[in-house]
Parts: C-alpha cells; structure tokens; sequence
C-alpha cells in the first residue's frame, strides 16, 4: 500500500518524535551551565547522520521498506538489518512507555500501578498504530500548534525567573563535561531519529527527498530542546538542574504572575503525554512494520497487537524504577545506540551506494536496442 | 495473577481473530507465535520483577572493551 505524508506534516511528526519524552528531562546535565554549547556541538554532529538517514530513504525512491531494502541490501541482508531495527524499535517504545508511567506515577498519581497506565497507552497506541502512518502525521500536525503553544506561553511566563548569570563562567571545567553533555544528547533524543529509515517511504515522493522532512524537524526540535534546557538552567540553577529528575517541569512549576497564574506545570505534563504517545506510536508502527518484512509478509496490522501488548511488561522491565529510567535517559552513550543508530545506518549507506552505482553502470553499459 | 495475564490474552487473541476478515494459516500462525510469547514474557515478569534484560551485543562490546584496554 502506498503511503505518503505532505511535507509539513511529516516535519510536525519528527518534531514531536524527538521533542516527545525527551524535553523533561535533564538533558545534557554533564555540561552544567555550559549545555547550551553540548547541544551546539550535538547539532554539528548529528547533521551529517541525519543526512546519511535522509540518503537512505531517498535511495528507497519511495517504494516500501519491504521492496526497498532488499534492491539496496540484498535479501537476507535487509532482513537481519530489519529484524534489528524492530527490536531496537520495540525496546524504545518499552523505555518510552517507561518514561511517561513513571513521570505519572511521580508527579499526579503514586498509588497507581504502573500497569494500568501502561494499559491505558497500549490501546490507544494500538488504534493509532493500526490506523497507520498517515493518520499518525495529520495527528502530529495538528498536536504541534497545542504543544508549541503551551511551551512557548510558559516559557514566555518563566522569562521573569529567568537569571543570565547562572551561564556564567562559560567552559569553567573544560570541554570534556560539554562532549559528555553533546553524546547524551546524541544518544537520546537526536539519533533515535534513525527509526524514520522504516518510515522512509511515506516520507520520499518522486518530487520531495526524505531530507526536506527530516532536516527541518530534527534542527527545529534540537533548538527547541536547547531553548528549553536552558531556560530550566537560568531559572532553576545549575545545581538544582544537574539534580532533579525532571527539571523542566519544576521549571515552570515557578511561575508565579501576580499569584493568580500558577501550577502551570500541569500543562507540561500535558504536552508529555500527548508527545510520547506520538513516540511509542511511531516506535511501534516501525517494529510492525520491520517484523513484518523480516518474516516476509507485505501487511504489518495484524502484528501490531502482540508487540502492542508486550510493551506492557516490557515497560517494567528495562527500566524498574524512576532512577534507572533517568539513568537510561541521561547516560552518556549507550553500546546498542552506537551499534543502531552510527554502525548500521553507515554500513547499510555505503553498501546501498556501492550496489546503486553498479546498477547505474550496468543500465548505461546495456546496447539500446535497434 | 498469572491465570488472570493467561485469559486476557487468551481473550484478546480469540476476539481479534474472528475479527479477521480472512485467515491465511501463515498469518495465524506468526500472530498465535507472537501473542504466546508475549503472554509469557508477560507471565515471566509477573512472577518475577527482577528479570534480567539480555544483551545480544554484551559479547561484542566486552570484546571491543578488550581491544580497547
């Protein structure tokens, strides 16, 4: 079935993709109050990954993963590549479940079984999944003007807290705490943009690459994320930022207008939720939709409920506490993300390359026939 | 509890599957496949919170760890 997103809604969809679950958290805490330079350095060296990603689907002219990959890769080739970006794919809608269960239980409901709110995301991610991509982009399209209106309103608000000196002194402790800074922020959230190769066909048409999708989404959420994250240092202080579990949230928890506006920190639990069933959303549909082609099938619905259903667990199992999902989301780099998100895609670029130019070689050999 | 994880899946697979509008054994079978070993590893969980997360790439790293030092 041929799939296509239009150019804005595909832009909205890798915005709230990598902005999702990852904007509460503290990221690129290594760096201090030198962040904002970690994710400078995290922009510079993502781009040219993001274009490496961009290549890959445009190499795929359009056609669907399960016709691409095997003209770029060869057969059994694109289906062992297949089979490690559904799992890798499903382990990050498992930590991404993870991640907003745990936001809720700490923040509004702590009596509640995680459980039940992980059921809660299943189902609805189950219908979003089943409905497919394009249902998922038009979403995203719409949901992007309430999330950058709710954000941009309370940091305009918070711009009152907001101190300029706590960026000062600039690379006290050197460069080293800001490259820490820059690879967690590559590591989680800039990288796990890599999942699009999967979603690459609804993304290219004969006219558009996937570049005019994923480069505009990825630099607007990166500087997003980094207007954020250092808002939340300015407001909150270096100390208080490198420590808490969710600094953005306590961040805008200190708006305070004339005692009448306050408890705004609601709002951004609201963006979260709506931000990470987006992420899981397009988690799953990847790990469908790879599992699907890895065992030779065309159809990836009737695969979604199983992989749907054992995010549930899977959520309680990679990260079993609060702690151990902010450790996950805040180390420094993780070996499986190196492996998934630098190795493969690069391995699978110049391999797609090489076998493309010997097709372009071979098609101009060819005698036109008389 | 487990029994409980047992029927609701048992549940969920039998309404989804007279659901289908055609049943291709292929297709039934991968998704019976599927849905039991998500009900195990449901189960599994259930019975034990602790349980360890594999690492299919732990060897390589290890490996790589080794030529690094």
């Amino acid at each position: 079935m041929n799939e296509s997103v239009p150019e804005r809604q595909g832009i909205a969809l890798v915005f709230l993709f990598i902005v999702g679950d990852s904007f509460v958290f503290g990221l690129a805490r290594w760096a201090g109050r030198d962040l904002w330079l970690s994710f400078l350095v995290a922009i510079v060296l993502a781009s040219p990954l993001i274009l490496v990603y961009g290549r890959l689907g445009s190499l795929m002219h359009g056609q669907p993963f399960s016709e691409a990959l095997p003209r770029l890769l060869g057969k059994w080739p694109s289906r062992l590549v297949a089979l490690t970006y559904s799992a890798y794919a499903w382990r990050l809608g498992c930590f991404v479940t993870g991640d907003i269960t745990n936001f809720v239980q700490a923040v509004s409901l702590p009596d509640t079984p995680q459980v039940v709110m992980a059921f809660g995301y299943a189902i609805l991610v189950l219908w979003a999944v089943k409905e497919g991509i394009e249902v998922l982009a038009r979403f995203s399209s719409v949901m992007i003007i309430v999330v950058l209106l709710i954000l941009l309103t309370a940091l305009g608000l918070a711009m009152t807290e907001v101190n300029l000196q706590e960026f000062l002194p600039i690379m006290y402790d050197g460069f080293w705490p800001v490259l820490q800074g820059a690879f967690q922020i590559l590591d989680f959230p800039l990288l796990e943009t890599v999942l699009f190769i999967g979603l690459a066909n609804a993304l290219t048409t004969k006219k558009r690459s996937a570049y005019k999708v994923l480069i505009p989404g990825f630099l607007l959420a990166a500087f997003f994320l980094m207007l954020f994250a250092s808002a939340s240092v300015a407001i909150l202080g270096e100390e208080a930022y490198m420590t808490s579990y969710f600094p953005v949230f306590m961040s805008t928890a200190r708006i305070d207008i004339a005692l009448f506006l306050t408890r705004l920190e609601a709002v951004v639990g609201v963006t979260f939720a709506i931000g990470t069933f987006l992420k899981i959303s397009v988690c799953l549909l990847v790990a469908s939709k790879t599992l699907a082609h890895t065992l030779g099938f065309s159809d990836y619905r009737f695969l979604v409920t199983p992989l749907v259903l054992s995010i549930i667990p899977g959520s309680q199992w990679f990260a079993k506490s609060i702690m151990e999902m902010e450790q996950s989301a805040t180390k420094i780099v993780g070996f499986t993300d190196v492996v998934v998100q630098v190795a493969l895609p690069l391995v699978m670029w110049i391999v797609a390359e090489i076998r493309m130019s010997k097709e372009r070689k071979n098609k101009a050999g060819k005698p036109s026939g008389i | 509890m487990v029994i409980l994880i047992i029927f609701g899946y048992v549940v969920v697979g039998g309404v989804e599957l007279l659901l289908w509008k055609e049943r291709p054994w292929q297709k039934v079978l991968v998704y019976l496949l599927l849905l039991s070993a998500a009900a195990t590893f449901s189960v599994l969980l259930a019975i034990d919170v602790r349980l360890p997360v594999p690492e299919p790439l732990g060897t390589l790293r290890n490996w790589l760890q080794k030529l690094w030092q």
